[in-house]
């Protein structure tokens, strides 16, 4: 029965099963979010989490199989780049958000410039669990 | 409660049918053509839940059909 009649080469075939999963799993959250009747989105939510999970496996088979090729890392710099700007925005929006109300407000975590002393070339969101009460960060 | 489906989730629902059926089919293929025994195991897997969900959305069609309406509302 198992003749291995290539139709397509193993990792061709695979990846278009991936890609189907991966279009799937947008239809299905978008049928939730559109859905009016709370039975209906319950059913919807239930499929995509499923195929959610099917994609997440097929993916870990394909990946072991070298069927696929992940992006490469990026760069420290890249992130650190990237963190220090939404710590930026996060305080302009804590300003924002102060004018207006008066609730608790989220802390920059990411990057401080000055790591503290002893935990040079820490990543820091690998220091968990993320204290939430440190003074905010004044950038220069 | 069960409300009557809506023109738009009926759609959804359809589609998501014909979406259920393909990915089945596509397993079918990769669980017997595939020299790679993880490929053909995950594939046999997978072609039991795209038949579960086809089975799922077909049940949803019909506990909606005894509540819909026959006439066009307004």
């Amino acid at each position: 029965m198992n003749q291995h009649q290539s139709i397509l080469p193993d990792e061709d075939l695979a990846s278009v099963v991936l890609s189907d999963l991966k279009r799937v799993v947008r239809e299905y959250a978008t049928a939730a979010t559109e859905s009016t009747c709370p039975e209906v989105r319950k059913l919807f939510t239930s499929l995509l989490n499923s195929t959610l999970q099917l994609q997440g496996q097929l993916f870990t088979v394909m990946q072991q199989n070298q069927m696929y090729n992940t992006s490469s890392p990026a760069l420290r710099q890249e992130i650190d780049k990237q963190g220090k700007q939404y710590d930026q925005t996060l305080q302009k929006t804590n300003q924002f958000v102060q004018q207006r109300l008066s609730i608790p407000q989220q802390q920059p975590v990411y990057y401080t410039g000055q790591p503290p002393a002893g935990q040079l070339g820490q990543v820091p969101f690998q220091q968990q669990p993320v204290p939430n009460h440190h003074s905010p960060v004044q950038y220069s | 409660m069960l409300q009557p489906l809506t023109a738009k989730e009926l759609e959804y629902i359809a589609d998501s049918m014909s979406n259920e059926d393909l990915l089945l089919k596509q397993n079918a293929v990769l669980a017997s053509s595939s020299s790679n025994p993880a490929l053909r195991q995950t594939a046999q897997q997978f072609i039991a839940v795209h038949q579960q969900h086809y089975q799922t959305l077909l049940q949803a069609l019909h506990q909606h059909a005894g509540i819909a309406p026959t006439q066009p509302q307004n």
